[in-house]
């Protein structure tokens, strides 16, 4: 029974009250209001998604645009897949180069073996399709050759037509005489046929369009056929580029490569005979060495996937943001206790809070520069790269401005519910202080920041809505690796696949914004003395 | 001679700044000696100038005139040695019971050792009937409760003055006794100087040695000290069987009647005093413009 209660308490400081009639219902309690509670805010809100879900997938299709048809959701998540498998596919030959001895024939074995059953069936694959295309083709021939003869046909009538008209309209004009209404029925008859030749081009443009629009029509074997080779040839790429990370690329044999060259060298030095072989065969020896050292440190060149590069938006945010809290704390509590400051500070705030992320960022970009003329020795790049998690994500100028953007937009919440939150103190509380003559210190740290403490994590709270927001624009414009990068990547790309996984971007930059949100009102809740319910 | 005048208040005054004329004075010439030990309450009509009063010796409204001296020392702000307690609790709401009295405590023993401080705050939550809500955090205490922690604050400092700023206005009847109880006892055994402001004639005599009654706002003054001859420790019951009690009651009440005459007959007074102001047309103003 305590553990349903501590269940349901840590729903509500989740902010996941929805949830609550699951739990009391798993518990049997008024099965009956718990059933209506669940239909209400459970089942209503997810036939909602559901009916947005079935509006896109009928309206995304019907509009076509240079880089295909809008994703359908089942596209999309096929993307979302595709996106997902690359990643998988990169992390797995990163491992192999690093494999050695038993392990790397294993994995080789199951490799070749992988290859040796998809061989066949991509061979057949491709076979099948190459049928199905040449099935399709002579079915469309069949279908289409007659309308093309039609068509043929139309034009040469309309052109025999036109040309007798033509004819006969030289024909009068030579024998027009100078009579008024003679000649104005000549303009009409003029008028009239260049409205009959327009009429007539424009049917042929429908007609040939018709016939298009059937080459066009998309057949769905052959769709499925090519999908089902390029997936296998896919695989099978990947599957050979793995052997050669195991094989002729890996790590262990071309350590062992080279220490069997440095061996040989050893020994032709050792019995050198003449002093210019020694000294030439030493510096080989020497060279070997700085080769063989080279080759230990070196790594598999995995590129950008795009876990990878959510991650590292996930680390520029947190790096802005905390740059934004050590900035926007201190000044906002200033604010709030001296009124002097804050109308000191007032013009400031209000007039970088509405510049944009776009305006912030070259100039960012540029004064970051300054610091760091030469990215490759750099103190201030090399202690970022230092810090454990955050090293491994390759900090990096474009990073930096990236995050110094994100805390230049999003200090203001934090400050400016901070100041509000310092100056709205209770009077009762600053009166206990000043009967119990607490210093500033311990009157700041004891009543002033515990009382504004709420406030302040609200603050936070949006701060770090709008820095994931900024990011992902401050990315795309600096070029440093992340969701916004990734985006920009897909829309130069310009494929209709590339097109699906700009969509992709959306739900996983909406479902990560939704989980900091998350997190934020968890702290908010844990925060809040009176225990006051925040807005969801 | 210093136990006498303990607490020497002498020709008080709080005036309150009007920028359409001269300064408002809320009180004027309030006088007041006490004991050394005793309890005294203040009793007047409610905006008389009671808490203005109690909130000048707390140090936390500046005085405009006269002074406060508590034991031989003239006051100037806030401090420990005149712990207050509030109308509302005030207690701290991030805090525990225990932590919102420590953190007084903290402040006046700072060279006291973390066990004397412990059962300092200790000491003081079980006296006002606590022991067992230590951990309690204000949301989670009523009304009366929290009230409690509050005069717990209060005592932990072991004041030269206790000021209680009609700290039962807010609770209900039944708690209110209780409390009132809770700190008679405490009184009985630390014997504080303590200035309770009150309405309530009943808790006036039952609570103090002498009740210090004040004229009506604005220049609120003493008007009347009445000596309440009780022995203590005081029983509520024996108390209100006596005649005394009841003559005292009357002394009180028709005090506090007078006051109101007084003052409607200042206002019947100043309604007559007032020239009445000639109306004139518009016309007639443009008519002089001219």
């Amino acid at each position: 029974m305590a553990f349903k209660y501590k269940l349901l308490k840590a729903i509500d400081v989740a902010g996941l009250q929805v949830f609550d009639p699951v739990v009391r219902l798993c518990y049997g309690e008024e099965p009956k209001l718990q059933l209506r509670r669940i239909g209400l805010f459970i089942v209503i809100p997810l036939l909602t998604l559901a009916a947005f879900v079935a509006l896109w997938a009928y309206v995304g299709p019907r509009h076509k645009t240079k880089a295909g048809e809008v994703p359908s959701p089942a596209v999309v998540l096929q993307a979302g897949q595709d996106t997902w498998r690359f990643d998988a596919w990169e992390d797995t030959k990163a491992a192999d180069y690093k494999r050695a001895g038993q392990d790397r024939e294993q994995a080789l074995a199951a490799v070749n073996a992988r290859i040796e059953e998809l061989e066949p069936q991509a061979e057949q694959a491709a076979a099948q399709l190459a049928e199905v295309e040449d099935a399709y083709r002579t079915q469309l021939m069949e279908q289409v050759k007659p309308l093309y003869d039609e068509y043929r046909q139309m034009r040469v009538d309309f052109r025999d037509e036109s040309q007798r008209r033509e004819a006969e309209l030289e024909d009068r004009a030579a024998h027009l005489s100078g009579s008024v209404a003679e000649r104005e029925a000549f303009l009409d008859a003029l008028r009239e046929h260049r409205q009959w030749e327009e009429g007539e081009k424009a049917e042929l443009a429908a007609f040939k369009d018709q016939i298009g629009e059937i080459e066009d029509a998309k057949a769905p074997e052959l769709e499925a056929a090519r999908a089902q080779s390029n997936d296998l040839g896919q695989e099978l790429q990947y599957l050979r580029k793995r052997r050669d990370q195991l094989t002729s690329d890996n790590l262990s044999l071309k350590l062992a490569d080279a220490e069997q060259r440095l061996e040989q060298r050893e020994q032709a030095f050792l019995q050198a005979s003449s002093g210019e072989e020694a000294l030439s065969l030493a510096n080989q020896i020497l060279a070997e060495e700085a080769a063989m050292e080279r080759i230990e440190t070196s790594t598999y060149a995995k590129p950008w996937t795009l876990p990878d590069q959510i991650m590292r938006s996930i680390l520029c945010v947190f790096t802005g943001f905390v740059l934004a809290s050590i900035i926007a704390i201190p000044i906002g509590i200033l604010c709030g206790l001296n009124r002097v400051f804050m109308a000191a500070m007032t013009p400031l705030i209000s007039l970088f809070k509405p510049v944009s992320p776009i305006v912030w960022l070259p100039i960012v970009f540029i004064i970051v520069g300054g610091f760091i003329p030469e990215p490759s020795d750099s103190a201030l790049l090399d202690f970022f790269n230092a810090i454990p998690v955050l090293g491994a994500y390759d900090v990096n100028p474009a990073f930096l401005s990236s995050a110094i953007t994100v805390a230049l937009c999003s200090l203001w919440p934090t400050l400016v519910n901070t100041a509000l939150g310092v100056a709205a103190i209770d009077k009762d509380h600053i009166n206990v202080a000043r009967v119990l003559r607490l210093g500033f210190w311990s009157r700041l740290v004891k009543i002033v920041v515990p009382s504004a403490l709420p406030l302040i994590f609200a603050g936070l709270r949006i701060s770090l809505g709008v820095g994931w927001m900024v990011l992902i624009a401050a990315e795309l414009l600096s070029s440093s690796e992340g969701i916004g990068k990734f985006v920009w990547d897909m829309f130069n790309n310009g494929s209709s696949q590339t097109f699906a996984q700009m969509f992709v971007v959306v739900f996983v930059v909406g479902l990560i914004g939704l989980l900091l949100d998350r997190i934020m009102i968890v702290f908010q809740r844990l925060v809040s003395f009176d225990g006051a319910p925040t807005a969801l | 001679m210093r136990k006498d005048r303990y607490v020497e208040i002498y020709n008080l005054v709080k005036a309150y700044p009007n920028p359409f004329g001269d300064d408002v004075k809320v009180v004027d010439g309030f006088d007041l000696k006490v004991r050394q030990g005793e309890v005294i309450s203040v009793i007047g009509h409610s905006g008389c100038g009671k808490s203005t009063v109690l909130t000048m010796i707390a140090g936390l409204n500046p005085i405009s005139g006269g002074g406060i001296v508590v034991d031989g020392h003239e006051i100037d702000g806030p401090g420990p040695d005149r712990a207050v307690v509030f109308q509302s609790p005030c207690l701290l709401p991030w805090l525990n019971a225990y932590q919102n009295v420590m953190l007084g405590v903290e402040r006046v023993y700072p060279h006291a050792s973390k066990q004397q401080r412990r059962e300092i705050v200790e000491y003081s939550l079980s006296v006002v009937g606590l022991a067992a809500a230590m951990k309690k955090y204000p949301r989670e205490m009523s009304g009366g409760m929290q009230q409690r922690v509050g005069i717990a604050r209060a005592i932990a400092l072991k004041p030269k003055m206790l000021l209680l700023d009609e700290p039962f206005g807010r609770l209900d009847s039944l708690t209110r006794m209780e409390l009132q109880d809770v700190i008679l006892e405490i009184l009985d055994h630390e014997h504080i100087t303590t200035m309770l402001i009150t309405h309530d004639v009943d808790e006036a005599i039952f609570m103090s040695d002498r009740v210090c009654m004040m004229t009506n706002g604005p220049g609120a003054k003493v008007g009347r000290v009445l000596d309440i001859e009780f022995e203590r420790p005081r029983d509520r019951a024996e108390l209100l069987e006596t005649d005394q009690f009841y003559r005292y009651r009357q002394a009180l009440l028709s005090f506090l009647d007078e006051c109101e005459l007084e003052k409607d007959r200042l206002k019947s007074q100043k309604a007559q005093q007032a020239p009445k102001k000639e109306k004139t047309t518009v016309r007639e103003r443009i008519a002089a413009i001219f």
